[in-house]
């Protein structure tokens, strides 16, 4: 809320500067987001005084003038407004100047005579709405004043809490202000005089819907004459940020800024009236099909829960949100109702919601309003009315509840409060913070009920005696229900900075594992294997899953992290089709981030990321799931003057996933093909699987996949895995396999087996078929070509043997060897590489 | 042969290995002269060694000594001469072996940790040292869990804080804060409670350099019986301290949120200016780092905790608004762009 100091000091007096008033407000919990020099765009705009005005030489709509500024020799300028005379006060913008929006004021020629700068209308200085005229000033404003020091003030942009609607006016900040200060704020006092008829004689209200309008209070007052507002109160809406309309209206405006009390202002000539002649107003839920074009002109259907202020005719405006335009005060309008009244919240938010008009209004409304307010608020706007625009109000008033309730009273406990706190500020000190928001204390009934929680979850206790006390809420205070409310009401006041921190000293939890403990392992061995982690958006745009094709790895023997293929969880309301749809999976993302990459002429990109999959279960509940994606692209490392570049192949993607295996459970993952095509590389993608603890495909990605991300570079390897453990799990401990001190025995086995036969197999063979001195085996080479037949390849594997405490025996060693010789023999046709 | 002739011919010898032995060039040409005169087939010395058996018995031990005399001569000349060469040949080697010392090295690929998830293991392990574990809660959630358990009831106007994106899931939502974190760990736990939960949220917010759709937060929870407002000041100030350096100011001041009461905004000193006032802090000196509070009663119902036992306080913080002012960083957009030139900076 914008809130200019000069109008604020009307309801509190304070010696603060502007920035220390700022500080002092978001200190009370009324943040200060700015703090604006109204006027200091007025640079170079001083007070003259017209000595004379003649008519330009040569154009007729023209005036050439001559302006006195100061002491010096009068200024002669030329002016085409036609409401000048000599003896006037008028702004100046001398040559120099820089007016609002940036307009700059030079000497000019006009018509051939020289122009020494430009007198000013309201609207070019902002200062009022009317740009046909000169803005005259007072008579007895002093000549050469600057603009700046007669009109500028400082505007202080507040933001206030949806729970503070009572401050969401000057009156409200005004009365915090004096308790920050000590000071006492002012209401401003109604003095109307009502000369009209009985108010009974020329108004009714039916309000067919008491819980959607509790009250409804209405004024009138006939004969008016509709003009601007008189220049300072223009001056105060636009120092307020809302544009100065004509004296009704802005009298509603003003009131609302004043004292947070929307109003509404009906021409009484469209409201139709009864046999006796009255006007009659109905609050009513409007009927299917209604219409109704708004003051925005626009016509809007209405729906039936839409809460109405109608006449016999048909609506007039819609309660609370906006006013209708068939009823708007305009020029023409002599007689005005004014509707003051109080609306359900819910119904003005959601009916604002609805036709998405939220305005001043129904912020207002939807925070909730006190009811007394409603009286005061006519009040004051038909005083301000006859005030500025003339015409007799009528006297009295309708009022469908005039029974102002009493103060609220919430029950607290002075040693709870301090116990919330971690102060010890006592039951007096307390109620003394509290008085100074006008909060009284009193004791308690004994027994009295103490509200701990209100809402859905409501709660209460009976005090002990003499331990609670009653605070008499003033009326405004809606935000006060519970016993924790005046806790903080109490701290607020003191100063959030009176509370003197202290370390934890209440008991320690036991110790927890911690969920994250492997997710962070394996991040920790991908960045320190040279891969960067990336952190992608969730939500993706529709195509991207058909487009990847990438197949939803449901990962059952991977205990805890089994993931749905089911129907995307799709956003209805996405800001952008881009990002509507949570993915299923990673690999997408991380070619976007590949794309995004290339396109800054970086093609060398070796990424991983650990994020969620999303869908929705067959029983239409969502699913989310953890899996750790890897891309590799273009070179292993840039290029330096002692190391080559090398591209990325499979096999540097597999080693990634065996060094995540060795870290999770100090085994090796078992490959085997991946057949089932698309996204992938048909001869290059496997499976991997280390049982229990990972499960995932690793391969090159389908030429056709870089095509549709538009990609330059020639191959692309990614994985995605299921990880047992990386939604929430701990590495298990390291166990050690006893070191033998004996010196193993190393035999290298070179074996012909057929091209189909996969290494991985044969592998298997020999590991199954060696006995448990079997230390290592490790395929170190594979050999194609002469000697061998086309369609042979040659398998050469390093095995370690050894026993505990003991070396083996050559003759030990090669039965070991036969042994596996003869298993392969035997299970692929191998033959032994001589 | 006799004596004189013999010893003479000893004494040339000796007299014309030694230079030679002096003047060899290396390893080899030592090696040549060390058969040539210590030959046990060949060798000068064993030639003249010949000789002794034709000498008068009683000359033989006179010879035998000069044998010895001029042996050991040209093996000691041999020896010294061999470690010479030696060491010449090493230092020849390492000459020829200097390399231009200033070239740059051999890289060692290194990768870096995404800075949301640096900044997000820091902020664990300053709040772990108090004793803080981290739990997690799903990111679809639904109005129940979002906002009702939170106090936040439909139709409430707080409900503006927070815009949302809706699910095609009856009542489902994404979270738009970490806070329905809090529900799930006072169900899990009982007090003493002392939980982090760090996650991603979503927002129905315009991107632009301050405002992101998807970002992250970190939620924090402690409960127990004497859990006060003077504890949270007291944490916030240690984490500002070990998050932005020791001598950070830090201020205290009103917020507010549903779920808590009293409510609390934390700031600390400006980054920028150090607290005398800059655009980066709107002139104030200060900056706005978390929102925290005392858990508001309702909330603690639906924890199922009694709030006439347990009190506590939570706070949130978002992830990218520390990451920022730690790392100097202007926009929120560049955490998930995944530019590799900003992401490699924290390698
Ligand atoms: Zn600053």
């Amino acid at each position: 809320m914008r809130v200019p100091l000069g109008w604020l000091r009307d309801y509190v007096h304070f010696d603060l500067a502007p920035d220390a008033l700022a500080e002092r407000l978001t200190l009370l919990g009324f943040e200060v987001k700015g703090l604006e020099r109204w006027g200091a765009e007025w640079r170079n705009v001083v007070v003259g005084e017209l000595l004379t005005v003649e008519k330009h030489p040569r154009a007729d709509r023209l005036s050439l003038t001559t302006v006195r500024v100061g002491p010096g020799e009068p200024l002669q300028i030329v002016c085409g407004a036609r409401n000048i005379a000599p003896g006037q006060r008028v702004p100046v913008a001398l040559p120099g100047a820089l007016l609002p929006g940036n307009r700059a004021i030079e000497r000019t020629e006009k018509m051939g005579i020289v122009s020494n700068g430009m007198l000013c209308s309201g609207d070019e200085l902002r200062l009022s709405v009317d740009g046909e005229g000169i803005l005259i000033l007072p008579a007895d404003t002093i000549v050469g004043t600057a603009l700046t020091d007669l009109y500028g003030d400082w505007v202080l942009d507040v933001d206030v809490k949806p729970n503070r609607g009572d401050a969401l006016c000057l009156v409200g900040l005004a009365r915090e202000v004096a308790a920050a200060t000590g000071g006492v704020a002012r209401f401003p006092v109604v003095a109307l005089r009502e000369d009209g008829p009985p108010i009974g004689d020329v108004l009714g209200v039916t309000v067919e819907d008491p819980e959607l309008c509790p009250r409804f209070v209405a004024r009138r007052v006939d004969g008016v004459r509709v003009a601007p507002s008189p220049e300072h109160v223009q001056r105060r809406l636009l120092a307020a940020g809302m544009r100065p309309v004509s004296n009704v209206v802005d009298a509603t405006n003003f009131v609302m800024l004043e004292l947070g009390k929307p109003t509404h202002a009906f021409d009484a000539a469209c409201v139709a009236r009864d046999a006796s002649g009255r006007a009659v107003l109905v609050v009513r839920t409007a009927r299917d099909g209604e219409r109704l074009e708004t003051l925005d002109h626009v016509a809007r259907t209405l729906t039936p829960d839409t809460l109405l202020i109608a006449d016999a005719d048909g609506p007039l405006a819609i309660a609370g949100v906006m006013g209708g335009a068939a009823s708007e005060v305009g020029a023409a309008t002599q007689d005005v109702i004014i509707e003051s009244a109080v609306f359900d919240p819910v119904s003005i938010r959601r009916t604002a919601f609805r036709y998405a008009l939220r305005s001043e209004a129904s912020l207002r409304f939807e925070k909730g309003q006190e009811s007394r307010l409603a009286r005061i608020g006519a009040d004051r706007v038909a005083e301000l009315i006859v005030a500025w625009s003339g015409g007799r109000a009528a006297s009295g008033r309708v009022d469908t509840d005039p029974d102002e309730s009493a103060p609220a009273r919430v029950g607290y406990r002075p040693a709870r409060v301090d116990r919330l706190l971690g102060t010890d500020l006592g039951p007096e000190a307390q109620a003394a913070l509290l008085a100074r928001v006008g909060i009284g204390t009193e004791p308690s009934m004994p027994g009295s009920e103490i509200v701990i929680a209100a809402g859905s979850m409501p709660l209460s206790v009976h005090a002990a005696p003499g331990e609670a006390r009653d605070a008499v809420v003033p009326s405004w205070r809606r935000d006060i229900l519970v016993e924790a409310d005046l806790a903080e009401e109490v701290v607020r006041l003191a100063g959030y900075e009176t509370v003197v921190g202290k370390t934890p000293d209440t008991a320690m939890p036991h110790v927890r594992p911690n969920p994250l403990e492997l997710r962070d392992a394996l991040r920790a061995a991908l960045a320190g294997a040279g891969l960067t982690e990336v952190v992608t958006p969730a939500l993706v745009a529709p195509g991207q899953a058909a487009a990847l094709g990438w197949p939803v790895l449901a990962a059952d023997g991977v205990a805890g992290e089994i993931a749905i293929d089911g129907p995307a969880v799709t956003v209805t309301n996405p800001l952008s089709e881009r990002h509507s749809v949570l993915r299923s999976g990673l690999v997408g993302s991380l070619l976007d981030v590949l794309a995004l990459n290339e396109r800054h002429g970086r093609g060398d990109v070796a990424i991983f990321e650990v994020g969620k999959g999303y869908a929705k279960a067959p029983d239409g509940a969502p699913a989310e799931w953890w899996r750790l994606g890897l891309l590799l692209a273009g070179s292993s490392g840039a290029p330096a003057w002692n190391r080559p570049a090398r591209p990325y192949d499979l096999d540097d993607a597999k080693g990634i996933v065996e060094l995540l295996a060795r870290v999770l459970s100090r085994s090796e993952p078992v490959w085997s093909p991946y057949t089932d095509g698309a996204p992938l590389h048909p001869g290059r993608a496997a499976r991997a699987t280390a049982p229990g603890s990972l499960a995932g495909i690793v391969g090159e990605l389908h030429p056709s996949v870089l095509a549709t991300w538009d990609l330059r570079t020639e191959r692309v390897l990614v994985a995605e895995l299921a990880i047992r453990g990386l939604s929430a799990g701990q590495l298990p401990p390291v166990r050690v396999t006893p070191v033998g001190r004996a010196q193993p025995a190393e035999r290298d086995l070179a074996l012909v087996v057929a091209e189909g036969v996969p290494a991985a197999d044969l592998a298997a063979t020999l590991r199954s078929a060696a006995g448990e001195r079997l230390r290592e085996l490790a395929l170190f080479d594979i050999y194609r070509g002469a000697p061998l037949a086309p369609g042979e390849k040659s398998l050469a594997w390093r095995v370690v043997f050894a026993a505990d405490e003991r070396v083996l025996a050559d003759d030990e060693v090669d039965a070991e060897v036969a042994r596996l010789i003869s298993a392969a023999v035997a299970a692929h046709g191998a033959r032994l590489r001589s | 042969m006799d004596l004189a002739t013999l010893t003479g011919q000893l004494r040339a010898l000796r007299d014309e290995a030694l230079p030679r032995i002096g003047a060899a060039p290396d390893l080899a040409a030592l090696e040549e002269l060390d058969v040539a005169y210590l030959g046990r087939k060949g060798g000068a010395l064993s030639g003249l060694m010949r000789g002794i058996g034709q000498l008068p018995p009683e000359d033989r031990p006179r010879v035998g000594l000069l044998v010895n005399e001029v042996r050991e001569a040209v093996e000691g000349a041999l020896a010294n001469a061999r470690e010479r060469a030696a060491g010449a040949a090493l230092a020849g080697r390492l000459v020829a072996e200097t390399v231009d010392v200033t070239t740059p090295g051999r890289p060692v690929a290194r990768g870096s940790l995404h800075p949301i998830q640096e900044t997000i293991g820091r902020i664990a392990e300053i709040f772990g040292q108090f004793g803080f574990v981290s739990y997690e809660g799903p990111e679809i959630e639904s109005d129940a869990t979002n906002f009702r358990m939170l106090n936040i009831p439909p139709d409430h106007p707080a409900r503006d804080l927070w815009d949302t994106l809706y699910v095609d899931i009856d009542g489902g939502l994404l979270r738009t804060h970490t806070s329905p974190g809090q529900i799930r760990v006072m169900h899990a736990e009982t007090p003493p409670i002392r939980a982090l939960l760090p996650g991603r949220c979503f927002r129905y917010e315009a991107v632009d350099a301050a405002h992101a759709s998807e970002f992250f937060q970190v939620e924090g929870l402690m409960v127990d019986e004497g859990t006060t407002l003077a504890d949270l000041r007291g944490l916030l100030d240690e984490f500002a301290h070990a998050m932005f350096g020791a001598g950070r100011a830090t201020r205290f001041r009103p917020g507010y949120y549903p779920f808590t009461e009293p409510s609390v905004a934390f700031d600390v000193g400006c980054l920028v200016c150090g607290g005398s006032g800059c655009p980066a802090c709107g002139r104030t000196g200060w900056m706005t780092i978390l929102g925290a509070g005392m858990v508001h009663p309702v909330v603690l119902q639906y924890g199922g905790i009694d709030p006439e036992r347990f009190q506590g306080f939570a706070f949130g913080m978002g992830v990218e608004r520390i990451a920022m002012l730690r790392h100097g960083i202007a926009d929120v957009r560049i955490f998930l762009d995944n530019d590799l030139r900003f992401l490699e900076q924290f390698r």
